[in-house]
């Protein structure tokens, strides 16, 4: 691994902000979980793309945390003005951005599959507290785990070209969440946009773990890694150009 | 402007071939507004320079121009012969601290200053030694946020002097020391110097640079306007406190 990588991996470390991303996003996954899988009516939960709903929760609120975690890995350095030491001893800022995606992803990737993780443990002992028979098969946990592991990554390198471009660390955050919370969740998926939804980057993620039966798993994580490919390349371009104060 | 008093050539001189710093015909502006305009000045080896105006002259523009942080509007900076941006291993010839604060208030002083190291292909080992020089390893495993200003002025330091540089360039370094800090730090740069290093230490201050430096850059509205040796300076009767306020009240009426 590249020195630039191990520098910014002790970066991701070295504060308590990603340890307190981690905590919130399990505590936010087993209280969400918890919710649906004591909370919804039987007959909500019975069907197998029902509970692929609910156990895939997982896979968002890890692929939210996994896009803050990499945004802020470059917005609190503008923020805090470690930027400027950063860029001192690599000036080639090229590489910071593509040291900063890689450690990103690879935490990130960790998030998404925890996350996936608590929410497959905690909805199979809500489910078998109820007495439910969960219609899912290994096949089905497979892709919950690895889709939303590779869901949250690319997201990671999302959320790294986003902070990149945008820079400043309060717009950048609650420009995420909202586009995954309140544009994703709530208009394009309740006012159905049809097949323009499908193809929105949080639509994408919950693809990846094989939620969508019209798009496969497969397509959906290459599709993502395409709006990865957008943000980090728009970021790096950003970064290179512009001065820093 | 100028004409009131004799620059020295030596250090207005675009081209010498051994300058550590060459800075020629620099000009930043930012829209319409000139920061930083026709600036020329060249350093050698083994000099400490105080790089002096008011506030909003344009020093630290400069230096950010030299660091690579800023792109010039016209001209050049260069460090030992090249733009900062294309040194191969810049920590190893150039360190720098531009602002007093440039940290992670959440992050410890040692795991800082390893994150550099680690980016910079310098050694552990070289982190702890030093946390020794600037008296910090007893605080190195504190978060940052719980520094007092001296103790960060001396953190930036040392992240600076991680790669052993040839050349440091200070902006403001002595803001938040205390007498005995500014006395370590006046110290600390004259072995530098003595040792072959080469200094440029912004400042808007006179006291502390007076008794550090050789020569002075004196900059007011982003234009040079004077440049000297202190002994110069002597030799016309002048101290550097008087020469100062004369050129740029002069300037500024």
């Amino acid at each position: 691994m590249s020195a630039h990588v191990r520098a910014e991996l002790l970066k991701l470390r070295s504060t308590r902000t990603n340890l307190g991303l981690f905590a919130a996003m399990l505590g936010l996954v087993g209280f969400v979980i918890a919710l649906h899988g004591f909370g919804l009516p039987t007959e909500a939960l019975g069907s197998r793309p029902k509970q692929l709903g609910v156990f895939g929760r997982g896979e968002l609120l890890g692929t939210l945390f996994a896009a803050l975690l990499g945004a802020l890995s470059i917005t609190s350095e503008f923020r805090h003005g470690t930027i400027r030491p950063t860029f001192l001893v690599t000036p080639r800022r090229g590489r910071v951005v593509a040291a900063k995606v890689m450690a990103s992803m690879l935490i990130g990737s960790t998030f998404g599959l925890l996350a996936a993780a608590l929410a497959l443990g905690v909805g199979s002992v809500a489910f078998a507290t109820r007495g439910l028979e969960i219609r899912l098969d290994g096949g089905d946990y497979a892709l919950l785990l690895a889709g939303s592991a590779a869901a949250a990554a690319l997201w990671a390198g999302i959320g790294v070209g986003l902070g990149a471009l945008v820079r400043s660390q309060v717009p950048t955050v609650v420009g995420i969440a909202t586009w995954l919370l309140f544009v994703e969740g709530l208009l394009i998926g309740d006012l159905g946009f049809g097949d323009v939804g499908r193809f929105t980057p949080g639509a994408l993620g919950k693809a990846a773990t094989g939620q969508d039966p019209l798009l496969a798993p497969g397509l959906a994580v290459l599709l993502l890694a395409l709006y990865a490919v957008a943000s980090t390349a728009a970021g790096w371009v950003s970064t290179e150009r512009r001065d820093v104060a | 402007m100028i004409g009131t008093f004799t620059a020295s050539a030596a250090l207005t001189e675009p081209a010498r071939g051994d300058a550590v710093v060459r800075v020629s015909a620099l000009t930043k502006r930012y829209g319409d507004v000139a920061v930083v305009e026709d600036v020329t000045f060249s350093l050698g080896p083994g000099t400490v320079t105080g790089f002096l105006g008011p506030n909003g002259a344009g020093k630290s523009t400069t230096l950010r121009v030299l660091l690579g942080l800023a792109e010039p509007t016209a001209g050049e900076a260069l460090v030992f012969g090249r733009r900062y941006r294309d040194l191969d291993e810049p920590a190893r010839r150039v360190g720098a601290v531009l602002e007093s604060n440039d940290f992670d208030p959440g992050r410890s002083g040692r795991n800082h200053l390893r994150a550099l190291a680690l980016a910079g292909g310098i050694s552990r080992g070289r982190v702890e030694e030093l946390l020794e020089l600037v008296g910090l390893a007893r605080a190195a495993d504190r978060r940052v946020g719980a520094y007092s200003l001296g103790m960060r002025q001396r953190l930036g330091l040392a992240g600076a002097l991680l790669g052993a540089p040839h050349l440091l360039v200070l902006d403001e370094p002595a803001n938040g020391l205390d007498p005995a800090g500014v006395h370590w730090l006046r110290t600390f740069i004259r072995q530098f110097a003595d040792q072959g290093g080469t200094v440029l230490v912004a400042s808007h201050g006179l006291a502390e640079v007076a008794q550090t430096v050789d020569q002075v850059v004196i900059i007011h509205h982003g234009r040079v306007i004077a440049a000297a040796r202190l002994d110069q300076l002597a030799a016309r009767g002048k101290t550097l406190e008087e020469t100062y306020l004369e050129l740029t009240s002069e300037v500024a009426a």
